[in-house]
């Protein structure tokens, strides 16, 4: 109970952090999205049947606080954290590398996944414009700071994994 | 005799020895203005010792009120310090009230043009992801916003109200891409739909190739479609390009609002061709 208490904790404290002062501070394509980096660390490390619904609340919440679109990064995340659950099983999650290139690999699937949600439901024409640019940067970052989170003792996953 | 003398012979001495050191006293009266051979053999001893003794003497003197100096300047030290980080405060403070007047009566005079009224709104977020451009302000609908409401800054349109909740709204630059905002160039009166375009770029879209366009033109509001007043300035034409194919012209347009440093912005309640 204090493990998932204590991983809620973070997870506000990553929100707040992301809403708030990282918008204000740093430039556009280097801001890492924690609540991605939050979604690959539930589908690596927390398989509970509850992770799944808090990657999606991760998602609203993103959504609610970033563009107009809700249920976009919702859509998304709830996407990239089933994928990661499916495979979890078969991969050695405690690895540090793993985790990292995850992250950037789960940052270039979002930003594909919601490229195409907005180009079929939206008329955001020439979003690709302004996205894929960012794209790798954002990655990188992400992948960076998931490389500092790692080294952070969170609360662990089963140990069976 | 010689009893006598052995018998007082204590008394005798010291008689003597007082009878000595009278006659020196006395012999030196006449000569007292000068040192004697053993007067200046002592002084010649001891000038080096008591040089050497004034000197550490005032070396001692030295080291101690310097070091009172010392924690005196120390405190004064803390002081001024503290001092000069108030004064930075109150300079740093008197600049950012200077730079806000400058902001908030550049936004007075824009509302005294505007024949609508509206209400003044500050900046209190930004939008987390680098896709969208949205910010978020202090007012929502229990001060009178709604969704659709236009927003301006001093130098021109900034975008409209999305997502409006009781304390706050979010306002859609007319940079992100799911703005469009329906537009004329001033001066040839040429017809378009401004879209942003990401970043700090926004595209005139819709206006054909026969229509006049130059770099440098100013782009404003055409007040089609009912969001925006007629005449308002969204930006300048930085480029212009007409392919060879294709009944448009590829028109890119520099907002009017530097919208990167967006503090206050006035939110227009209804247009004035209501």
């Amino acid at each position: 109970m204090i493990r998932y208490l204590k991983l809620t904790g973070w997870l506000l404290a990553a929100i707040v952090l992301q809403m708030t002062l990282m918008p204000r501070y740093l430039l556009d394509p280097f801001q890492p999205n924690l609540m991605l980096i939050a979604v690959v660390y539930l589908g690596l490390k927390l398989p509970h049947r509850l992770a799944g619904f808090a990657a999606f609340s991760l998602g609203l919440l993103q959504d609610s606080f970033s563009g107009i679109y809700l249920g976009l990064h919702a859509f998304s995340y709830l996407c990239i954290y089933t994928l990661l659950s499916q495979l979890a099983d078969r991969l050695y999650t405690d690895n540090r590398a793993l985790f990292v290139l995850v992250v950037f690999l789960a940052t270039l699937v979002c930003a594909l996944l919601n490229l195409v949600m907005l180009l079929i439901f939206s008329v955001s024409n020439g979003l690709y414009a302004s996205l894929l640019p960012a794209l790798i940067p954002q990655a990188l970052v992400n992948a960076l700071i998931a490389s500092l989170v790692f080294s952070v003792p969170l609360p662990a996953g089963e140990e069976a994994r | 005799m010689i009893k006598l003398l052995v018998r007082h012979k204590r008394l005798l001495i010291t008689a003597l020895f007082l009878l000595t050191v009278f006659l020196t006293y006395a012999m030196n009266l006449r000569n007292k203005e000068h040192a004697n051979p053993l007067e200046r053999g002592v002084m010649t001893l001891t000038a080096p010792v008591a040089g050497g003794a004034a000197a550490a003497s005032g070396t001692l003197d030295s080291l101690w009120s310097n070091y009172v100096d010392l924690l005196e300047v120390r405190r004064e030290n803390v002081a001024l310090r503290k001092s000069v980080q108030r004064l930075n405060e109150r300079i740093v403070s008197g600049n950012e009230a200077v730079m806000a007047n400058a902001r908030l009566k550049a936004l007075l005079d824009l509302k005294g043009t505007l024949d609508a009224p509206s209400l003044a709104v500050s900046v209190i977020g930004e939008d987390s992801s680098a896709w969208f451009k949205t910010l978020v302000v202090d007012r929502g609908s229990a001060d009178g916003l709604s969704e659709g409401m236009p927003v301006l800054a001093a130098g021109g349109i900034v975008g409209r109200l999305v997502k409006v909740a009781p304390h706050s709204a979010r306002v859609l630059l007319l940079t992100d891409h799911a703005s469009a905002i329906a537009a004329l160039v001033q001066r040839s009166r040429a017809r378009g739909v401004v879209r942003g375009a990401g970043g700090v770029r926004c595209s005139m879209e819709f206006t054909v190739k026969d229509d006049d366009v130059k770099v440098g033109d100013a782009v404003v509001s055409s007040g089609i479609g009912g969001v925006f007043p007629k005449g308002l300035p969204i930006g300048e034409v930085t480029m212009v390009k007409k392919g060879e194919y294709g009944v448009f012209q590829t028109i890119e347009v520099r907002p009017a609002v530097n919208i990167t440093n967006l503090e206050e912005m006035l939110v227009l309640f209804r247009q004035p061709n209501d």
